[in-house]
């Protein structure tokens, strides 16, 4: 088998340590199954809208339904019952932690002492996990349907909301109030992301269909992905092409990404023309106007999620599609993942594995596995009886969790876990063949 | 290459398996005649090689149905292509560079979620001279804005859909440009506005409208006829002796169609080709 091969491999010399991790995790994260050994119970009464895990250890799951309840699950099942829970009991479950649904529930990025849930009752709430009380609340003027926080930030503590109003609002939690409002979205916005590699620059993706990158220290959109500019391969060609897709008899600005509004150069001007306002914009550099009317998608956004690098970002609209988009060019890449279908109403949640070999999409009852860069179904997840909501991928053991309308939270682990293969080999203390019975002499 | 050869061989009713006997042979004679016509003129810019995209999109042009009552030039959709070449994101690709080239125009159907329809410049050309005259222009004047539409629209963006402010000023080019000019160009059939906002116009294939109704109903009734089997799926070879009652483009079409966009799948069976309702 690969495995013991590569083993022996490694301990001479010839596999480095790092590759040889990375070939154990990508062969595991490929062949999941539904788990044998682990099953959360879930006590909700409502379709399951987010479930997160925290980013220090990888272990606590943070889930939240659209009865107004939340619950921490423990992830790591190796440790016995010592909790004085079942197995696979929450933690702890907030049946009345909000009025309405709640959408998104985040973990604080430090640790796991604080998390932050939001609701459709307009309300972003601040937790104290060890006391489960609210600590700060957050009054939003329309429903939430989605929160991010910057995990790579060290100078603020921006939880960013996106609202079925058109202005994204972020709130701060070392003051307690709305520290700035983005406004540029035509529509509401359903899903936000922090950038993976820079702490200041805020994605949002709107039921306008547009997606527009914010650098908060700065006002505007300096950056609106635009469908039809797209680029032939996932890097940008090293030499200019030939033919721009912006190529009008208009000039455009030096930085194709950012476009300014079309300003007419019209030839001939007649009293009988139409009149066209001059857009107010600023002149601000690198400045995208709210009159840019870029769509990324034909449908509304609702899922965006930044590879781990920060290099691409994937996002899925209620049009079936899902979309990369390199973001240093701002260009489509125009890889096509296979047929899907996704819902249309909620926002949906994607993972990705963190070596961005894999993304999994919630597509209806199911969750399909696409390799990230060719686009091929790789693996098509059922087992949930209603639409798959969310999904998370955990990348300490390599296993997904996903919840869905059915109340259910789903674990897919790899078909082969590593830890009998361990203990099988030092009982016997030589390589065990797969058939071999354990009551034969 | 191994992939040319499928897409050459893999027709119609076989999206993607070897091909067997053809009883069409005459639609064989006619493709392999524009596939030689066509590959003197989509050499691409850069070097003498041309794309399993484009010899797919000639041979589905040349295996458009004929069509008694409306005449339309032959148009491919989208979800037809993904089905006979296999790698899609590569479909999208060349797609995208024959856009540039304006080898061919993309558009926009108003039929569900993301349809696309390919057509080649040239029969888009045709199409638009035929709308053109079948339309009764009341004002002569303002007939020159077809010719504007032609030679400043059409030639510089490639896009599906454009805005206002830039429609006028390209259109600008030629002339002076009213409001009334916009409205003739959208009462031709040459321009939709969009639903989602007022300044934005799709381009749209003129004369069209009749087979678009024809192309949901007729998926919709292909659907129901598999789904009414005991087990959701049917022998290729005894679908495609059916005959769709709502639409007037053959049922080749519809199954292609269907397949690229994930409804239906094709299974391999030792009876031959099967065409399944694929499960969520």
């Amino acid at each position: 088998m690969w495995k013991w091969k590569a083993l022996k491999e490694r301990e001479d010399g010839s596999l480095r340590p790092s590759a040889f991790r990375r070939g154990v995790v990508s062969s595991r994260a490929a062949s999941l199954q539904l788990s044998n050994a682990k099953e959360f119970i879930s006590l909700h009464r409502g379709a399951i809208n987010s479930l997160e895990g925290d980013a220090a250890e990888g272990r606590y799951l943070l889930s939240a339904a659209s009865d107004g309840t939340v619950a921490v699950f423990d992830t790591d099942t190796r440790h016995g019952h010592g909790h004085g829970h079942g197995h696979g009991h929450p933690l702890f479950h907030l049946s009345r932690a909000h009025k309405f649904a709640v959408s998104r529930a985040l973990w604080y990025p430090v640790d796991t002492g604080l998390f932050i849930t939001a609701s459709f009752d307009h309300y972003v709430k601040l937790w104290d996990t060890n006391s489960t009380q609210v600590v700060l609340d957050y009054k939003l003027p329309a429903k939430v349907y989605g929160i991010a926080m910057s995990s790579i930030a060290t100078s603020h503590t921006l939880i960013a909301t996106a609202t079925a109003d058109v202005q994204v609002r972020l709130c701060d939690l070392a003051s307690g109030a709305f520290s700035h409002t983005l406004s540029g979205h035509r529509d509401g916005v359903m899903s936000v992301e922090w950038s993976s590699s820079t702490e200041f620059v805020l994605i949002t993706g709107g039921c306008d269909g547009a997606i527009r990158f914010w650098d908060i220290r700065r006002p505007g959109t300096f950056l609106l992905l635009d469908q039809s500019l797209s680029q032939l391969g996932t890097r940008p060609p090293l030499l200019p092409s030939p033919s721009n897709n912006e190529s009008t008899s208009l000039p455009t600005s030096s930085k194709s990404s950012s476009s300014t509004p079309i300003l007419p150069a019209q030839k001939r001007t007649s009293h009988k023309k139409i009149q066209l306002k001059p857009p107010t914009q600023w002149s601000h550099p690198g400045m995208a106007s709210s009159q840019n009317r870029a769509t990324a998608h034909y449908g509304a956004v609702n899922g965006l999620r930044a590879t781990a690098d920060g290099f691409y970002l994937l996002s899925s609209g209620s049009d079936s599609r899902l979309r990369l988009w390199d973001i240093e060019s701002g260009r489509n890449t125009l890889v096509n993942y296979e047929a899907m279908s996704i819902q249309a109403s909620k926002p949906i949640q994607l993972a990705v594995t963190p070596d961005s070999s894999l993304v999994f999409v919630p597509c209806m009852a199911s969750l399909k596995a696409y390799d990230l860069w060719s686009g091929t179904t790789i693996n098509s997840y059922r087992g949930h009886y209603e639409s798959v909501n969310c999904c998370f991928f955990n990348a300490q053991d390599q296993e997904l969790y996903t919840g869905s309308n059915d109340r259910q939270i789903l674990v897919w682990a790899p078909s082969i876990p590593a830890a009998t293969q361990i203990e099988e080999a030092d009982s016997e203390g030589g390589i065990t063949s797969i058939d071999q019975d354990n009551w034969s002499d | 290459m191994a992939e040319s050869s499928q897409s050459q061989s893999g027709r119609k009713k076989r999206p993607r398996s070897e091909s067997d006997d053809d009883p069409d042979a005459d639609a064989d004679a006619a493709s392999l005649q524009s596939i030689q016509l066509g590959m003197l003129f989509l050499f691409s810019k850069n070097d003498l090689t041309f794309t399993d995209t484009a010899i797919a999109l000639q041979m589905m042009k040349a295996q458009f149905p004929k069509l008694d009552k409306v005449v339309v030039r032959p148009f491919i959709l989208r979800s037809q292509l993904y089905s006979s070449v296999k790698d899609r994101t590569q479909v999208d690709r060349d797609l995208e560079s024959l856009k540039k080239e304006a080898v061919v125009r993309v558009f926009k159907l108003n039929t569900g979620k993301d349809d696309h329809a390919i057509m080649f410049m040239d029969d888009y050309l045709a199409q638009m001279e035929n709308a053109v005259k079948r339309y009764d222009v009341k004002d002569k004047q303002l007939s020159e804005v077809f010719d504007w539409f032609k030679q400043y629209v059409i030639k510089s963006k490639t896009d599906v859909s454009i805005s206002h402010p830039e429609l006028c000023s390209l259109l600008s080019n030629g002339g002076d440009v009213t409001e009334k000019h916009v409205t003739l160009l959208i009462n031709a059939g040459l321009l939709t506005r969009q639903l989602i906002d007022q300044n934005l116009y799709w381009f749209v294939i003129p004369n069209i409208g009749s087979i678009l109704k024809g192309l949901s109903q007729g998926r919709k009734e292909l659907l129901s006829l598999i789904k009414r089997t005991k087990y959701k799926e049917m022998v290729l070879a005894n679908l495609e002796k059916k005959r769709l009652r709502l639409s007037p483009l053959d049922i080749r079409f519809h199954i292609r169609d269907l397949i690229g966009s994930g409804l239906l799948k094709t299974v391999q069976s030792p009876i031959g080709l099967l065409i399944r309702l694929s499960r969520d």
